[in-house]
């Protein structure tokens, strides 16, 4: 009966999404939609070539395959390093221990560099074959190789850079630990529970709200990875393809080479499959994510 | 028990500190960069310059046909309005998907995480159309009024797991007592959020502040550019660039961001002190 | 709390009406009758040039203003593309050789050649400085600067080691000898005599004219043969192995810009490039550099290098002011004045005139530059048939391809036949 009131406020509050998602969004990917059946170049007006595009992409272009392995192999290991990173940390850090601030800025700092030109010049210098880390590892007689131009080896220096810039999961982690309740943790210590049995039972199943938005947003958010590979590969994917990512192929083909249309049919197919992964951590977060009691 | 404490506390200090090295060469290094000669950047991974020379900075300030400052004062504006934007529209769309029961609720949540998914590059060309139609290119429109529109799917669905983390009790109690919507989300939910809204301050700040793709496309008066822009104009990949000057004024881009972000640590821990009454 | 309201209210208006003011501040020169927009890449330097000849236009030609849009050449053509899309491409644009073919063959550009000899004033130019323009038989842009592919080499280096300079000609069998002999002589680990040229599209473009083909023949079709490239990727995989050139894994980190070229990490002493970036390679790196031309087929034959424009200015077919967006023009690539001004910092000026007038006060590292393209007029050949559509994409290919040799993923026979399935198959997508 009390909801009766709700009902129409509900449609008040989302008027401002509302008028962007129909005014802005809506509009747009329609019409990235309807060039995905087009020869869209971007100057001239586009021509219908119905599935031609879909078609290709699924049986007849090899750098499709490459690239959605490199994909995979790329959100399969960054994601879940940068959000165990990211959750080990934030845990250390909320010891309540000093110099709490300056460590959270000192561990934010990679992200807030960003994916910048910067960061792409110090990445080849680090870990070039006579790079810094190679120095290093010389100290300990280990000969690396020249990792970031090396094609068996040039996607594991982007996912560490991807694990390296966990800023943003780690203070979302934060965030959510420090709104934990903490009489439920005295409740624990009363009874004896041991830290790890705390972490186990009560942070970790009073956090999953946290850790399911954290996963969700980086897997999709790793599917579309597109900053690192461009400015540390200058735009190529290379060496042989080995960093071309799903969406930097992509983007090669709507701006490089002016085949907009065949780029709006690789994002739907995309967006169709970070839908499906989407729904399925949806549909397993039932078992697993547990909303306030 | 003390000593152990105490052990655990230096363990933890020494591992902190250590990770913390690795976290810093970049930024010391971009600060050594910004004091090389340009002869010396791509061929030293040293972090001391070997002769110190900081005319990088007045050149880098004054290089462009701007002055620097002009590009801070830019991204400033636009970086703050979409931080008002983005926390004001985003926390009513998270209220309503969260607290609210209406029809079509679910399907909005899912359109929602659905424009997270496609790969701006192929939006870009159908939006600058739209906003060239709105006759908004070459302002900082486009930027800014998706933020008060709730455009950015992140920031919604990271208010709405947090406010699903709230006890329903509180709001349910309001409602009987006859209390509004406007009132529960502004006198219960937001007080209760103030850690998650903090965070989504901070990040539509570095975001917008780092942006560079939404500048690129509708900024095309120098007047208008953004630091990060101003920062490109250094560089001409197949000509001749002024990496000193880049470096200079991009060392000096990442201090407001820095100070803003160990300033809001305080918001932060206030913030908990605000929920932890539960 | 009152206060505190009303701090927030004022906040928030001071925070509109900046937004406002942003949002719509005048246009730069909006009393001018006709404002044209010019859109360049480039450094600060090239920034600092044309907004002073700009400047120097508004100045006698009050009707007409100016703004100048630029940034540098990696983000260029997105926001080109981007405005190119919504119709609302700059009115002067700066286009490049490799381009000009792609936009205007696709109606994006206005075909200057009505207005030859009207508002164009292009009679400093020879034929075929303005055949370097030309698409399809018709003028879509105009050059605002010679320049050539050329080796740019550490001659202090070369000097130091006693090794002879590379004047002309060198063969491309000596090159490997001599290339080979530099780098033992070096004796710097990490530090190769040239860099692996592979990869680059102009060097096999030089190459294949040395042995009497076209990189594309006048049907649009890939000139070179599979033997042919196997010969080409197999010459480099030689280099590689004899020291003379660095390995794949080290050439890797080139990606074709000035920064990144191994010459400027100290990787290599030569890096395959053009003319006009002898000033960009300078300032990065400490040693003196010089300019030499490519290999050559034979001690007696034509150089396969031609002279070409390094950029051009082109005007954008949707351009409201079609007459004064062409005599703004003219103005660039032709005026004694403006050439004073933008100097040669594109490159050599086409309009002979226009060279006279600025050759007194060239520096030494102009001056080279400018000596060269004096030096290698009679060695160079005509222009070649221009790239089909595609053109771009077999340069990417030619850069994979040579590194799958490099990194033993291929033998040279191998990729050279992969090369031309590949290129056939991109030609005909267009």
């Amino acid at each position: 009966m009390a909801r009766r009131p709700l009902l129409h406020a509900g449609h008040a509050f989302l008027l401002p999404w509302f008028v962007g998602f129909f005014g802005l969004t809506l509009g747009p990917a329609l019409a990235s939609l309807y060039l995905s059946f087009t020869n869209y170049d971007l100057i001239q007006a586009p021509g219908w070539v119905g599935l031609a595009n879909y078609v290709r992409i699924l049986t007849a272009d090899a750098k499709v395959a490459e690239s959605v392995r490199v994909t995979l192999l790329y959100v399969v290991l960054s994601v879940p390093f940068k959000l165990g990173f990211a959750l080990a940390v934030a845990m250390l850090l909320n010891q309540g221990m000093r110099g709490l601030p300056l460590y959270r800025a000192l561990f934010y700092l990679p992200s807030l560099l960003g994916a910048s030109v910067a960061i792409a010049t110090l990445w080849r210098q680090v870990f070039s074959g006579d790079g810094l880390l190679n120095r290093v590892l010389l100290i300990f007689g280990i000969h690396g190789a020249s990792w970031v131009s090396d094609p068996d080896t040039a996607i594991y220096t982007l996912v560490a850079l991807s694990v390296w810039q966990f800023g943003s999961p780690m203070i979302i982690f934060l965030a959510g630990l420090r709104q934990l309740p903490r009489d439920i943790y005295e409740a624990a210590a009363l009874d004896g529970a041991t830290a790890w049995y705390q972490f186990w039972h009560i942070t970790i199943p009073l956090l999953t709200p946290v850790i399911f938005f954290n996963l969700v947003v980086q897997t999709i958010d790793a599917f579309k990875a597109f900053t690192p590979a461009f400015i540390i590969s200058g735009g190529t994917g290379g060496p042989i393809n080995a960093t071309l990512f799903y969406t930097l192929y992509l983007y090669q083909e709507a701006f490089g080479y002016l085949r907009m249309g065949y780029a709006a049919a690789l994002a739907w197919l995309l967006v169709l499959a970070i839908a499906a992964v989407t729904a399925l951590a949806f549909l397993s977060s039932r078992r697993w994510v547990h909303y306030e009691t | 028990m003390i000593i152990m404490r105490h052990h655990k506390s230096i363990l933890s200090h020494a591992l902190l500190g250590a990770a913390s090295l690795v976290m810093l060469y970049p930024l010391l290094w971009m600060l050594a960069s910004s004091f090389r000669p340009n002869a010396e950047i791509f061929t030293s991974i040293s972090l001391i310059p070997a002769h110190p020379d900081g005319s990088a900075y007045p050149r880098g300030w004054t290089g462009l046909q701007v002055p620097f400052g002009r590009f801070f004062w830019n991204s400033a504006v636009i970086a703050l309005l979409s931080v008002a934007g983005n926390v004001i529209s985003c926390s009513l769309a998270a209220f309503a998907v969260t607290r609210l029961h209406f029809r079509g609720r679910d399907l909005c949540f899912a359109l929602m995480l659905g424009t997270m998914m496609i790969p701006y590059q192929v939006t870009l060309i159908p939006q600058y159309i739209l906003f060239l139609n709105l006759d908004w290119v070459n302002t900082i429109l486009p930027l800014v009024v998706p933020k008060f529109l709730a455009a950015d799917a992140f920031f919604i669905f990271l208010l709405a797991q947090f406010f699903r983390g709230i006890p329903r009790e509180l709001d349910e109690a309001a409602v009987m007592d006859g209390c509004p919507p406007w009132r529960i989300y502004w006198n219960i939910m937001l007080p209760l959020s103030l850690p998650v809204l903090g965070t989504v301050a901070i990040f539509t700040f570095i975001f917008t502040w780092d942006d560079f793709f939404g500048p690129l496309v509708y900024l095309t008066d120098i007047e208008a550019f953004t630091v990060q822009l101003g920062l490109r104009g250094f560089l001409d990949s197949s000509g001749t660039s002024d990496w000193s000057a880049m470096f200079a004024m991009a060392s000096l881009t990442l201090a407001p961001v820095l100070i803003l972000f160990v300033l809001f640590q305080r918001t932060l821990i206030q913030g908990i002190a605000t929920t932890g009454l539960k | 709390m009152n206060a505190h309201a009303m701090s927030r209210r004022s906040l928030l208006a001071t925070a509109a009406a900046l937004a406002a003011s942003q949002a719509f501040a005048p246009d730069a020169g909006a009393q001018a009758a006709t404002r044209l927009r010019l859109y360049w890449w480039g450094g600060t330097e090239r920034a600092e040039r044309t907004n002073k000849t700009a400047a120097l236009y508004t100045q006698t030609h009050p009707q007409v203003a100016i703004a100048g849009e630029t940034v540098g050449w990696g983000d260029y053509w997105t926001r080109l593309a981007t405005q190119a899309a919504g119709r609302n491409m700059p009115d002067l644009v700066q286009m490049d050789y490799g381009y000009i073919f792609e936009y205007a063959r696709r109606g994006a550009l206005l075909p200057l050649d009505a207005y030859l000899g009207k508002e164009l004033d292009l009679s400093g130019f020879d034929a075929a400085s303005i055949d370097g323009g030309k698409v399809d038989g018709k003028i879509y842009g105009v050059s605002l600067g010679l320049n050539s592919t050329s080796l740019v080499y550490d001659k202090q280096e070369f000097d130091r080691l006693g090794l002879p300079a590379l004047d002309w000609p060198v063969t491309w069998e000596d090159f490997a000898k001599r290339m080979a002999e530099a780098t033992k002589a070096l004796k710097r680990d990490g530090t190769w005599a040239t860099a692996n040229a592979g990869g680059s599209g102009p060097a096999l473009e030089v190459w294949l004219r040395g042995r009497g083909r076209e990189m594309y023949t006048p049907d649009g079709k890939f000139g070179g043969t599979a033997s042919d490239m196997a010969d080409w990727f197999g010459y480099w995989q030689d280099l590689r192995a004899s020291g003379a050139s660095a390995p794949a894994e080290v050439q890797a980190l080139d990606k074709s810009d000035v920064d990144t070229a191994l010459i400027s990490l100290g990787k290599a002493l030569v890096s395959f490039a053009n003319s006009n970036q002898l000033v960009g390679y300078q300032a990065v790196n400490k040693s003196k550099l010089d300019l030499a031309m490519y290999p050559a087929a034979s001690a007696t034959a034509k150089s396969g290098q031609y002279l070409k424009p390094s950029q051009m200015l082109s005007i954008a077919a949707t351009t409201k002011s079609k007459e004064e967006a062409v005599k703004a023009l003219s103005f660039f690539v032709a005026d004694l004045e403006a050439g004073k001004l933008l100097g040669v910092e594109r490159g050599i000026p086409a309009s002979a005139p226009v060279r006279k007038a600025i050759a007194p006060s060239l520096d030494a590292m102009a001056a080279r530059m400018s000596g060269y393209i004096a030096e290698i007029a009679d060695k160079v050949s005509p222009l070649p048939p221009p790239p089909p559509r595609g053109a771009g994409e077999i340069l990417a290919l030619l850069v994979r391809s040579n590194e799958t040799v490099g990194f033993k993923r291929a033998t040279a026979t191998a990729a050279g036949a992969s090369f031309i399935k590949e290129a056939t198959d991109i030609l005909s997508r267009g």
